[in-house]
């Protein structure tokens, strides 16, 4: 190859590897040539390197040049998927994921853990945690004021609220106050016995109507709580679910609910 | 009257449209299967070289013709990518070169003088050619590095010039020229002067094929 920039005037040079490689195969202009072979004649060291290159060439070609002819000639093509159509099942395997998740997240979760209810009485119960032990404000409005506790509770929830009596078990009102629900306002009934345990009764409304009767535990409190035309109700207390089950019972069914239903 | 006759015009030569765009499509259509199968045939025209080239490169028959087939099953799939009238030998050297680096990465390179390099499992050469032991150029040969050896085989015995080895390679003509001179030095020294004679252990197994 001349192309190499190589300066080929230069007789007098003396061809380096490259060069005399490039003789060996042939590649020289027929300058180089004449310029490489007239050298060789009186270097003696680069002639026997020549010939040595030129065996070499020999050796491989007894060594790796023969074809295999009687190899049984065939290629094995596999079937070539277009690029666009494997984007398509690789988009529609993604939808079929996604269409998972989502049925799951709507369908399935819910069911498992009670969904909307089981945040209300999340809820129910951590208000109970938070407000019972004040001492001095454990209520908004005190039950003296029963009355207008109960209308401005009602005003609020824009619904008409009773505050159910539970004297029979020992316990009396001690007011109410209002608080955020999950979708509005929610509002906080406590009762107190004589040593000073509280109940607390939590409303709130509810879109989902449910009649199921369930438990919350968290710790030593439990609450019980239910969905009975469009409001939810949930009774907190720190006392044995049987008889926080019965007062919720009564509670459910002053109301004006079907607590028969649960039985 | 007359404006039927324009309607019927204009309607003829909307079919006359239709038709020739359905006719040049259709010989184009003709015209790529033809290259296509001819294209084909080329391939399987060289496949006999590649094989040959691919056993002297790999020193591994097995590997060998994998390489092989990969490789013309690669060209074969993208027919479109290969440009007609270029030198179609040297686009499946390239094709089986780049298959080959991406398995030897795989494979971990077998070092050559490992006891199970590949090579060794070949059939010992018998013969001489003009003094040198085949079985001395073989070792010599795989103690290239792969950079060397894929120059000297191409050139020396796929015959290649060394354009189309550049092409091949994907590296200047200048670069041929280094790599060629110098692995051919490095034969010569190992053939003549280097450890092949004195090292005793030369294990060579026979393939009784």
């Amino acid at each position: 190859m001349n192309n190499d920039a190589r300066p080929t005037d230069d007789a007098a040079r003396t061809p380096d590897l490259r060069m005399l490689s490039a003789f060996v195969d042939d590649e020289l202009s027929e300058r180089d040539s004449a310029v490489v072979r007239e050298h060789l004649e009186h270097d003696e060291a680069a002639a026997a390197q020549v010939a040595a290159w030129r065996a070499q060439r020999a050796a491989l070609r007894a060594l790796c040049g023969a074809t295999t002819r009687d190899d049984t000639q065939f290629v094995v093509l596999r079937p070539q998927v277009p690029w666009w159509r494997r984007t398509a099942l690789a988009a529609c395997w993604l939808l079929a994921g996604a269409g998972l998740v989502v049925c799951i997240e709507q369908f399935v979760l819910p069911n498992l853990s009670g969904g909307e209810t089981m945040s209300f009485a999340r809820r129910a119960d951590v208000a109970y945690a938070v407000y019972t032990p004040e001492k001095r404000h454990p209520v908004e409005v005190a039950a003296a004021e029963e009355e207008h506790l109960i209308s401005w509770l009602s005003k609020r929830l824009n619904r008409q609220l009773s505050v159910p009596s539970l004297q029979e078990y020992g316990y009396t009102l001690v007011g109410g106050r209002l608080l955020p629900g999950e979708a509005g306002p929610a509002a906080q009934f406590m009762y107190e016995n004589q040593n000073g345990a509280r109940l607390t009764l939590y409303v709130a409304g509810i879109p989902k109507d449910e009649t199921a009767f369930r438990l919350f535990r968290d710790g030593n409190r439990r609450t019980f709580y239910w969905v009975s035309d469009g409001m939810g109700y949930a009774l907190s207390g720190p006392i044995a679910e049987g008889k926080l089950r019965s007062i919720a019972v009564e509670v459910c069914s002053a109301l004006g609910g079907r607590p028969e239903a649960w039985q | 009257m007359r404006r039927h006759v324009g309607q019927r015009r204009r309607k003829q030569r909307r079919l006359e449209q239709q038709l020739r765009r359905i006719l040049s499509r259709a010989r184009r259509h003709a015209y790529f299967s033809d290259f296509r199968v001819s294209f084909e045939a080329d391939v399987v025209s060289w496949l006999p070289q590649l094989r040959r080239y691919a056993r002297a490169l790999t020193g591994d028959h097995a590997w060998a013709d994998d390489l092989v087939q990969d490789t013309a099953e690669r060209a074969l799939a993208r027919w479109k990518a290969f440009r007609p009238n270029s030198n179609l030998r040297a686009w499946l050297l390239t094709i089986l070169r780049h298959l080959y680096i991406d398995q030897l990465r795989v494979r971990r390179e077998i070092a050559v003088d490992e006891e199970n390099a590949p090579w060794r499992n070949l059939e010992a050469p018998r013969g001489e050619v003009d003094g040198l032991v085949l079985r001395d150029v073989q070792r010599a040969l795989y103690c290239l590095p792969l950079e060397q050896r894929e120059v000297v085989l191409l050139v020396c015995v796929e015959e290649l010039s060394y354009q189309e080895a550049s092409i091949a390679l994907g590296v200047p003509v200048g670069t041929i020229m280094s790599r060629l001179s110098r692995a051919r030095e490095q034969m010569r020294v190992l053939l003549t002067e280097g450890p092949i004679h004195k090292s005793v252990s030369l294990k060579v197994v026979r393939n009784s094929s």
